[in-house]
């Protein structure tokens, strides 16, 4: 779980302090966004099936209710069991009961960002079942007590010397073998044990059909695909947006989500349950905490037509120089940054303003929410609702008394133009610009307004 | 319970109707020769792909391919091992496995069998072959849901080269959890 108290500027200063670090994972990430870059430049069709994947999910959205009923009277009628879960701890204690009902003491888990809002792990473990993440970027998180920084990539923080150490601590790897290759087949190796030994597998859901009833799962390793086929329980938890109306949108969906994701054509493995294995069960969760309330909310509905592909944050300049630990909700980057504000706007109003408006996500994003809108307006809502610290307040309260009054906001600026100079250093420090390594600008001797005045074309 | 509640929220706060895309509408990219897009996209992906040559069987272009070899199961023959648990093939070293079509634009396999009880054979087994119909090659994954249908209790994946990671540091290694190199046969 994260920590709530995070707030982005703080964190991010910290992040930064180890300008090497923050260089390489600036670099890391950005080269990600250019493998989709050059995916996207080989099909004609990107745009079209960026527009097409908007329009599913949003006729998706607007008729929700009668989806979910479809999606569950046909995946009852295949053996699935469904289960609904109003908020986290609804779907913790489903989760926990089935797997208490059948005496499973070890849960093997693919990636599931659901799990994690819902704080999944922490509840079971609590409860004496011992969860495996097997997703080896997961893994390597899980084992270091952390939470994913990437929805994608969750150890995208790390390095190779770091997980080499905690390989060596933890499955008993050669130290100094910093080699990528050597260290994911020791994880290969030691989690095979535990997918052969588990009692059920959970998995998270990319995409549910509606019209088949049918649970979709993309990953690159395999591990939803052994996580399920193996042990005789397997759950899938899935938010409830997750909903397409029929089999062949996924002919839309399957070729935006890697390409988006990590600049691949497609996942390894894109698998479809429709019913359970023989004799075996396939349970579903079907979440909403708080998806409901969005849907309602006219400035940000559109936030659930993600598909969790991650492009906006691996684009976004902020996100790529602060990294997801700057993030007070568990999704962080642009898309984390209107679905944290949306669920808690007093905890998560710093994610608002980690944003520069440049609209990049905006242009990246497979199914076009316009997150940088919804930035603004989550951070209109942060005014409103009191969400922001004094100093943050009182310096916007002012500026809207200034922009509300062009009298007042000349002369304020004429008097910073005159006053600025001449003040002791000290005096000038609380601004932007007072971080090492910068200085103020030069004051311009005159306004644009001003500049303006002198020099219009005379009718 | 939490469902009707659920659902009545939704209905609730409905957003304004929106159309249905005809996604068949628009032209996707083709390829003049898909084989060669299909063969050489694979080659980065942690397989390879090749034609059976006149005559050869496909266990000769196994062994051909790979020669050392541990145990082999060979679903695209009539007789072939069983397991009575999903658990059982976690020995197998090479995994023969039909698949019904192929997908040019991500070399993507389409695998789902009715002769195999526990899927688990395709994940477990350290090398896998996929044998393909040659002319079962479609351009985009668009014609390929047209075509795929649920032949193993429910179960089909389209399966693109071999299992893989880049979680360390972004370095891409094959062989993750499921196979550590992959094969497609065409026929």
């Amino acid at each position: 779980m994260k920590d709530d108290s995070i707030r982005h500027p703080a964190a991010a200063r910290e992040f930064l302090a180890d300008r090497e670090r923050a260089r390489w994972h600036d670099s890391a990430i950005w080269w990600v966004r250019q493998k989709r870059d050059a995916q996207m430049a080989q099909l004609p069709e990107w745009e079209t099936l960026r527009t097409m994947a908007e329009q599913i999910k949003a006729h998706t959205l607007s008729r929700l209710d009668e989806y979910l009923e479809a999606f569950e009277r046909k995946a009852e009628e295949n053996g699935v069991v469904v289960h609904w879960a109003a908020d986290a701890d609804e779907h913790n204690r489903i989760v926990h009961g089935l797997l208490a009902e059948r005496g499973v003491n070890k849960l093997v888990k693919s990636k599931s960002m659901l799990t994690e809002e819902c704080g999944l792990n922490p509840y079971l473990e609590a409860r004496g079942v011992e969860v495996i993440d097997t997703d080896l970027g997961e893994r390597i998180v899980q084992l270091r007590h952390e939470a994913p920084s990437h929805i994608v990539m969750p150890a995208i923080h790390l390095k190779k010397q770091q997980i080499s150490e905690l390989f060596e601590r933890e499955l008993g790897t050669e130290p100094g073998n910093f080699d990528p290759t050597y260290l994911t087949h020791a994880a290969r190796a030691n989690l095979r044990e535990h997918f052969l030994s588990a009692g059920a597998g959970l998995t998270g859901v990319n995409f549910a059909i509606a019209e088949t009833g049918g649970l979709v799962v993309c990953t690159n390793e395999g591990n939803a695909d052994l996580g399920s086929a193996l042990p005789p329980l397997h759950i899938a938890c899935m938010g409830l947006e997750k909903l397409i109306p029929r089999l062949e949108h996924l002919g839309v969906f399957t070729r935006l989500l890697a390409r988006s994701a990590i600049g691949s054509p497609t996942t390894t493995y894109t698998s479809h349950f429709h019913k359970p294995r023989p004799g075996g069960e396939l349970h579903v969760v079907i979440v909403d905490n708080g998806r409901s309330e969005i849907l309602g909310r006219e400035d940000f509905y559109q936030s659930l037509r993600c598909i969790r592909c991650g492009a906006c944050m691996n684009t976004c300049p902020v996100y790529r120089r602060s990294s997801g630990y700057s993030y007070s909700y568990i999704i962080p980057g642009p898309i984390g940054s209107t679905l944290g504000p949306s669920r808690d706007i007093r905890k998560h109003a710093s994610m608002a303003f980690a944003c520069t408006t440049c609209a990049s996500c905006d242009n990246v994003c497979p199914v076009r929410i316009p997150l940088s809108e919804q930035l603004v307006a989550q951070r209109a809502r942060a005014w409103q609702t009191g969400a922001l610290p004094a100093g943050k307040r009182a310096a916007i309260g002012a500026l809207g008394v200034l922009t509300r009054h062009p009298a007042l906001f000349a002369l304020a600026g004429k008097t910073l133009r005159k006053v600025f100079p001449i003040l002791p250093a000290g005096l000038a420090q609380d601004n932007p610009y007072s971080r090492p390594g910068r200085a103020l600008p030069e004051m311009p001797a005159q306004s644009f307004r001003e500049w303006w005045l002198q020099n219009r074309k005379k009718p | 319970m939490s469902r009707d509640a659920i659902l009545a929220r939704i209905r609730r706060h409905r957003p304004a109707e929106a159309a249905l895309p005809d996604i068949h509408a628009p032209a996707f990219i083709t390829y003049q020769d898909r084989y060669a897009q299909f063969a050489t996209l694979i080659a980065g992906l942690g397989g390879h792909a090749l034609t059976l040559a006149p005559g050869q069987t496909v266990r000769e272009a196994v062994d051909t391919h790979w020669p050392a070899q541990g145990r082999v199961v060979d679903t695209t023959q009539a007789i072939h091992d069983e397991a009575a648990s999903p658990h059982d093939w976690a020995d197998v070293d090479i995994a023969i496995v039909p698949g019904q079509l192929a997908v040019a634009e991500n070399a993507a396999v389409w695998v789902s069998q009715d002769a195999l009880a526990y899927r688990s054979l395709y994940f477990l087994a350290q090398r896998l072959v996929m044998v393909v119909p040659r002319d079962a090659l479609v351009d985009t994954m668009r014609d390929a849901y047209a075509r795929v249908g649920f032949a193993e209790h429910g179960f089909g994946s389209f399966i693109s080269g071999s299992s893989r990671t880049a979680d360390i540091e972004q370095s891409l290694v094959m062989g993750a959890h499921g196979a550590m190199a992959a094969l497609v046969v065409f026929e």
